[in-house]
């Protein structure tokens, strides 16, 4: 077997791989590593196959708005393993790990209960916590859909993102530049599609679109 | 003789292109040279966007800062909103070799790098510094023989640290004295029209900021209040429109500088397209045309 003191984070992230997105290490006996959603479950799969004395603490969910970030406890011989994943509020799903770590079943259930999530990969179950006559809209731990910028900022920031400049693009506005006898197209960003992309390149560089909330499917904001 | 990377910004080129033809003819009059800034974006906005994330911004600017220096000039900015977030943004660049390094680390990866050379300059201190006053005196045909409320803007007093912050209003009195008009003093010249203030508390930015001073302004008598920047130009005009829901009605006109230099070099009103005002200075131009 194994000795998991000779494993500090370096050798656990090479057995998560490409899983991982960033790691963090509190302490000698803390470590966190953020997992992309989609291999949640892989990893803990992973985990599990490489360390047989792997122990479930919990999950911890927190709502942060337009996501819900969740947080997968383990202890591997006393050194606590954490593993935190994101998930877009609008999905609302979670994947159970429960055929994984059967312990994680009523933790998952609080989780359901707690922020109104739908849990995928195993039978809905009655309510753990709520009373039988809770509202089912309601649920205590579950804020609304939300980002941090103020509704106001929200079209100036969409318009900075999308167009690279703050103020609104209109044909009404290059019709009446061309009246005046200017060009058409000012030469902001937008004048070209390859400079527009270069631009927005150096926004999700910046990671303002994460910071902000913003859906490049969607052109807009996700609030 | 100046010659500059022009910043064009955004309000001036999609709300306010009347702005742009009258800078651009006044600096082909003054004989500053400009040259158009290909590709560049938003400053950004220098107040509610700079809360967001100190980094991202600042990688924005320098990407501006980056297309200026790849063409060997300073920047001229045509608003104070852009001579605020240009000018901190290449203060802290050009002095901070950390901060420079994490803005260039994101920059590379879109191909561009900021070398942290290029200054940034407001059209008014390039006007008056570059050009003269003197200079300017000579180029006036036809007096503006106005009253005139200045409101030189917040971001305008924006200087190094330890400098005179009324180095750039002071420029603007000058140049405005140069023309013909007459300043009238109406006491709140400093307070802020409330324009970064609209995107959180509109009642706050009209009824405790834009109002008290279209009050003294009326008071005073002025014609028209003269800026030197188009977010506070938005902020006159539109402004007056939206107190009428609070019953209070103001038609104050509202300029920009650089239009009235245009006016008093002889361009006619007409070509300065003036009816892009909300609120119409061009009766007012246009009986000083006749006299």
């Amino acid at each position: 077997m194994r000795n998991p003191e000779n494993e500090g984070p370096q050798p656990l992230e090479q057995r998560l791989e490409s899983a991982i997105v960033c790691s963090e290490t509190s302490g000698e006996r803390r470590f966190t590593f953020e997992i992309d959603s989609t291999s949640l479950r892989s990893a803990v799969e992973t985990l599990k196959q490489k360390f047989p004395t792997l122990r479930f603490i919990t999950i911890s969910a927190t709502d942060i708005g337009l996501d819900i970030e969740y947080l997968y406890h383990f202890d591997i011989d006393g050194k606590i393993i954490s593993l935190r994943t994101f998930r877009p509020k609008e999905e609302n799903v979670f994947e159970s790990i429960i055929d994984i770590v059967p312990a994680s079943g009523f933790i998952e259930r609080e989780i359901v209960d707690l922020f109104g999530v739908k849990i995928s990969n195993r039978p809905k179950e009655k309510s753990l916590l709520l009373t039988e006559d809770w509202p089912p809209e309601k649920h205590p731990l579950r804020r609304p859909l939300e980002g941090e910028l103020p509704p106001k900022m929200r079209p100036v920031i969409e318009a900075l993102i999308t167009t690279s400049s703050v103020a609104s693009i209109s044909k009404f506005m290059f019709q009446r530049r061309e009246k005046v006898g200017l060009p058409r197209t000012p030469p902001l960003a937008l004048q070209d599609e390859q400079t527009l992309q270069e631009f927005q390149k150096v926004i999700r560089d910046t990671e303002l679109d994460k910071k902000t909330g913003f859906d490049w499917k969607k052109k807009k904001l996700r609030y | 003789m100046g010659r500059y990377a022009l910043f064009l910004g955004c309000q001036i080129p999609m709300r306010y292109p009347n702005l742009e033809v009258a800078s651009r003819k006044v600096f082909e009059k003054t004989g500053l040279e400009t040259l158009d800034m290909l590709g560049y974006s938003c400053c950004p906005e220098p107040v509610n966007s700079r809360l967001l994330d100190r980094t991202a911004l600042l990688t924005i600017s320098a990407r501006n800062l980056a297309i200026a220096e790849k063409l060997g000039l300073d920047i001229l900015t045509l608003c104070n909103g852009c001579y605020e977030t240009l000018f901190e943004a290449s203060d802290t660049l050009n002095h901070d070799p950390s901060q420079l390094k994490t803005v260039n680390d994101i920059l590379k990866k879109s191909g561009k790098s900021y070398l942290g050379r290029t200054k940034v300059r407001h059209f008014v201190e390039a006007l008056y510094e570059d050009i003269g006053i003197n200079h300017i005196k000579k180029l006036v045909t036809k007096p503006q023989k106005l009253r005139v409320a200045l409101h030189p803007g917040c971001h305008l007093y924006r200087e190094h640290e330890g400098e005179d912050t009324d180095r750039k209003p002071e420029m603007m009195k000058e140049l405005t004295l140069a023309i013909g008009a007459e300043i009238v003093d109406y006491g709140l010249e400093k307070l802020c029209c409330g324009y970064p203030t609209m995107l959180v508390d509109e009642e706050f930015s009209l009824r405790q900021r834009l109002l008290p001073k279209l009050k003294a302004i009326r008071e005073s008598r002025a014609h028209l209040v003269v800026v030197a920047c188009p977010a506070c130009m938005m902020q006159f005009e539109m402004g007056q429109t939206m107190l009428t829901k609070f019953g209070l009605k103001y038609n104050i006109p509202c300029v920009s500088i650089i239009e009235l230099l245009a006016l008093s070099f002889g361009v006619p009103p007409l070509e300065l397209h003036l009816d892009f005002h909300k609120i119409p200075p061009l009766p007012l131009a246009l009986v000083r045309e006749d006299t």
